[in-house]
């Protein structure tokens, strides 16, 4: 600006060059550690994903699609991806119709603050935790069942084998909306928090019912902040790993394939097998796990555009 | 359309031993335009919101018309509200914030559409009708707010501050045009400011609150006539009344050296000798330094069309305990030839003087 | 007319014990009542699942799975009511692990912060081209799932000699932790005001100065915030601990947690199970009691903005 020739403004100009210089050696090693363990590694994978390689000792070959090709007919592939992506939406649904249920309820309600802190803790224990902890509540044998089945014998119905592979991918998802549910009830609260009380007031007036309140006030009015939760929800489900493998599986090794997600795929593909490590292969099942979180997170966005609020 | 009545209406507030309304009393005619006005605090909004159904009424009743309300949900009672911050939807374009209301009263979208238009073109907001209220400016969106008030056809409109929010101007003008609004549909309407001004031009009658205690209710002229207590007469009127404490002796009450004869009602009516003379600026007459209460101007604040002189009295005791009151207030027409350090003498003007027992701080009768 | 209301004290009224509602509110519609319900419900249930892990970390298998609701009886009528606690402290390496967890988790927390206070400082205050792209390039790194880095990070922790290794762990540990940390102290340093700097700026402080003597004082909550978080995420951390970890005496809480499980399972040993969940699980209880509402908005805060 021409104008601003005042001594202030020359001595913060001056200013803002040494700022300037440093820039760099505080942005510098940061950058540095984020680039050598994460962007590498993921450039690494994707080039490892067009390759056949058994892992440390053998040599990648480059060959192509063909792993891909290769995941597309594997009963072990198909089952994770379906799972996965049925963690994702499914326990998506469940978690935000909750806290949606929640937000409705919670917004007027006294000890609500209690509650939702009660409700987020599950979020701050160790999933490897809450997957043994579950596996032992939800545990399937008869006169010493556990908790879960102890409940339902003691009103008379029939225990059920929760942690059968064909019955484990739906237990998961309720244990995971169990745990996930605090953590976006707060998100949505704290955006439900921040409409003003007047509009609700208005709403009152006008004779509308809770369900009319949700739709046209309170739904809108946090349509962002659902959106940006969205994403979270995706980023999370798509690498669940430790309460499946725990849950579905006998503990140190893979669970059954019917239960697999892309996350215990790749696990099992590379580290965690029993045979033959598939490094080649584990590669490309993350590449498709990076992928489906890119399209997923570009189509919610996509779908949850509209302008921003301001109140 | 209907009247309004407050019947020992009452409300308290959780952790609160004082009630925010004490027992009010009042009742509004129909097509009225009443103005509740007090201090912050003084339980006016929370008498608005009880009328609207927003809180509830502890001890008391409130009726529309013949309808007792007291119990009844915000929506049955045929009110319509402009919040002070609008309450606008942000989502939602002004034909869509105009038309809330009526679509949660699932009235058919034609007639909706049509009831719009008509209180956008009473309001001039036609042009704006496809804009979102960030869109809008001050004004506009108070005019928004009272559209949607208006398309409701409702017995009472109850408005909360509804101009705080606009600049010293606009809310000049609007205040007018909301005045005459009210005056075409008939509405009858309970709105509450804290600004005097606002209240005196535009009620037909105006309620003074204190400390969830109706003070006075009365025409703007009566208000202004006869405050029927010290609170009322300081309140009401800027400058503020000079309200002198002294002491009656007799059949007068001295006010530096002045003598203010005092009726034998007002006499028979005093609770004890502690008396308030009350005098608005506009009350005195100036003379030449001498006669009557001599006094120095401290400050002169000219206005054009008036002037007001901050006076300090000199004589030392002005009133007989020697309390120095706060400066005297005095208007003199505009451009008058005053400086500060002047001398003048202040008398006041016959029937300009207000007389309140200092003990209870009611106005003394004539 | 005017209503002149000068009540002298009329003998002090009670007031209600509570205020009516107003009066829409009132009228509890079914479906509310329903909501409430199951809310109270689902938060009761949150309660009991906490109140079983606790105790049955005191009982033996058989108590565990015939009187799930029960106090512990028979440890503490055996006299060793921390019999589970013991058995997973030493007979399962937990003692070992816990030491080294807290080491680990406190070490890489704090050079977490160290790392990124400055970048964020950096990519927002230092009014540098194109910071915001290049907080947007740090940000992403929230999105990848760690399955996508860890088989080259392995292998290239393994050409050097860092698998299987705390010092190795550690680096991986506070170099994954950045994107989330950097991308969160940014939110913070934003939301300081300009004045104090420029303030600090006239009067002649350099910007290094201006920056730990001025900003980083400021930004401490955001600082202790990170720290926090950053502490909770590790401890939990499970799968680069079982990549990267694989020798008992190497082993965090989660990793130990993870190779008793199949062990415990055999043995019939769910007692030690539990106490070991309970050793994992109760830490973060503790500091979540302490320290709820930061925890609480320090993890939702990239979601409201």
């Amino acid at each position: 600006m021409p104008g601003s020739t005042d001594v202030g403004g020359r001595a913060s100009g001056a200013h803002l060059v040494r700022k300037k210089r440093l820039f760099f050696p505080f942005f510098l090693p940061a950058v540095t550690l984020y680039v050598v363990f994460l962007v590498v590694p993921t450039l690494a994978t994707v080039a490892l994903g067009f390759t056949s390689w058994a892992g440390a000792g053998d040599t990648p070959e480059f060959t192509g699609f063909a792993n891909y090709v290769e995941l597309l007919s594997s009963d072990a592939f198909r089952y994770s991806f379906l799972n996965t992506l049925l963690y994702i939406v499914a326990g998506g649904v469940g978690t935000f119709l909750l806290a949606f249920l929640f937000t409705m309820v919670l917004r007027d309600m006294r000890g609500g603050k209690l509650i939702r802190a009660i409700l987020f803790f599950p979020n701050i224990v160790a999933p490897v935790a809450l997957g043994m902890f579950f596996s032992i509540v939800l545990i399937y044998r008869p006169n010493r069942q556990g908790l879960a089945n102890h409940l339902l014998e003691s009103v008379g119905l029939d225990a059920v084998k929760f942690l059968q592979a064909e019955n484990v991918t739906w237990v998961v998802t309720g244990c995971l909306i169990w745990a996930s549910s605090g953590f976006y009830i707060t998100i949505l609260m704290a955006a439900v928090d921040r409409i003003p009380p007047y509009l609700y007031e208005d709403a009152d007036i006008a004779g509308a019912t809770p369900w009319q309140k949700f739709r046209h006030v309170t739904l809108p009015l946090t349509w962002d902040v659902i959106g940006v939760a969205g994403v979270l929800w995706t980023i999370g489900a798509v690498k669940i790993f430790e309460l499946v493998f725990v849950l579905a599986g006998p503990g140190t090794y893979s669970p059954p394939i019917r239960a697999w997600t892309l996350g215990v795929y790749v696990f099992d593909r590379s580290f965690g097998t029993q045979g033959t490590p598939e490094y080649g292969m584990a590669c490309a099942a993350a590449v498709v796990m990076i992928l489906l979180v890119s399209v997923l997170v570009v189509l919610l966005r996509r779908l949850m555009r509209r302008d921003t609020i301001q109140f | 359309m209907a009247t309004v009545t407050f019947d020992g209406a009452t409300r308290y507030y959780a952790g609160s031993p004082v009630p925010a309304v004490d027992g009010l009393d009042l009742a509004v005619a129909d097509g009225e335009f009443l103005v509740l006005v007090g201090p912050s605090g003084c339980g006016k909004s929370t008498t608005l919101r009880m009328l609207a159904g927003l809180e509830g009424v502890d001890d008391g009743a409130i009726r529309i018309g013949e309808r007792d309300v007291t119990d009844l949900p915000p929506k049955d009672r045929d009110i319509a509200m402009v919040f002070q911050n609008y309450a606008l939807y942000p989502h939602m374009t002004v034909a869509d914030n105009i038309g809330f209301h009526l679509k949660i009263a699932k009235m058919p979208k034609a007639e909706r559409a049509a009831r719009v238009r008509e209180a956008a073109a009473l309001l001039d907001l036609e042009p704006y009708l496809d804009r979102k209220p960030a869109k809008l400016s001050g004004g506009q969106r108070q005019r928004v707010a009272m559209g949607r008030a208006i398309v409701r056809r409702p017995q009472v409109f109850c408005m909360d501050e509804p101009l705080s929010n606009l600049d010293a101007k606009l809310r000049v003008q609007t205040r007018a045009q909301i005045a005459s609004l009210q005056r075409r549909l008939g509405v009858t309407t309970i709105y509450v400011t804290h600004d005097q001004v606002e209240a005196m031009t535009m009620g037909d009658r105006v309620a003074v609150l204190k400390d969830g205690v109706l003070q006075q209710c009365d025409t703007p002229i009566g208000l202004f006539g006869r405050p029927a207590n010290l609170f009322v007469a300081g309140f009401i009127g800027s400058p503020a009344m000079n309200l002198i404490p002294t002491r009656a002796s007799g059949e007068s009450a001295d006010v530096g050296g002045t003598p203010i004869p005092l009726s034998p009602a007002a006499r028979a009516a005093l609770t004890s000798e502690n008396i308030v003379v009350g005098i608005r600026p506009e009350g005195w007459r100036t003379l030449p330094a001498g006669d009557g209460v001599t006094a120095t101007i401290e400050a002169v604040e000219e206005l054009g069309s008036d002037q007001y002189l901050y006076c300090s009295a000199d004589t030392p005791h002005l009133t007989p305990d020697g309390t120095a009151p706060q400066p005297i207030a005095v208007r003199a027409p505009g451009m008058s030839p005053w400086r500060r350090g002047d001398k003048l003498g202040l008398a006041p003007q016959p029937g300009a003087v207000h007389l309140f027992d200092a003990e209870t701080g009611a106005r003394l009768p004539d | 007319m005017s209503t002149v209301d000068s009540r002298v004290s009329v003998a002090p009224r009670k007031p209600p014990r509570k205020p009516k509602p107003a009066p829409g509110s009132r009228g509890l519609s079914p479906l509310r009542v329903l909501g409430m319900a199951f809310v109270w419900l689902f938060t009761a249930v949150n309660l009991l699942v906490l109140y079983w892990l606790v105790s049955a970390a005191f009982k033996t298998p058989i108590e565990i799975f015939t009187k799930p609701f029960a106090l512990p009886a028979h440890w503490f009528e055996r006299g060793d009511p921390f019999r589970n606690f013991a058995y997973a402290w030493d007979n399962a390496g937990f003692g070992r692990a816990f030491l080294v967890t807290v080491v680990l988790v406190a070490v890489s927390s704090v050079v977490i912060v160290l790392v990124s206070a400055p970048a964020a400082y950096a990519l927002t205050r230092l009014g540098a081209r194109g910071a915001d792209g290049m907080t947007n390039f740090v940000a992403i790194g929230m999105g990848v799932p760690f399955q996508t880095v860890v088989i080259p990070l392995f292998i290239g922790m393994a050409e050097v000699n860092l698998t299987n290794d705390l010092f190795g762990m550690f680096l991986v540990y506070v170099a994954l932790s950045l994107p989330f940390t950097v991308f969160l102290l940014t939110g913070f340093f934003k939301s300081l005001p300009d004045e104090l700097e420029e303030a600090a700026a006239l009067d002649g402080a350099s910007p290094l100065r201006t920056f730990r003597t001025i900003m980083l004082p400021l930004a401490r909550g955001g600082l202790v915030t990170a720290l926090i978080l950053n502490a909770i995420g590790l401890w939990n951390e499970t799968l680069l601990a079982i990549v990267f970890l694989n020798e008992n005496a190497n082993f965090t809480l989660a990793r130990a947690l993870f190779a008793f499980n199949s062990a415990a399972s055999y043995q019939s040993e769910y007692g030690g199970l539990i106490a070991g969940v309970a050793i994992v699980v109760l830490p973060m209880l503790v500091l979540y009691l302490l320290l709820a509402r930061r925890i609480i908005t320090g993890l939702t805060l990239g979601a409201g903005k």
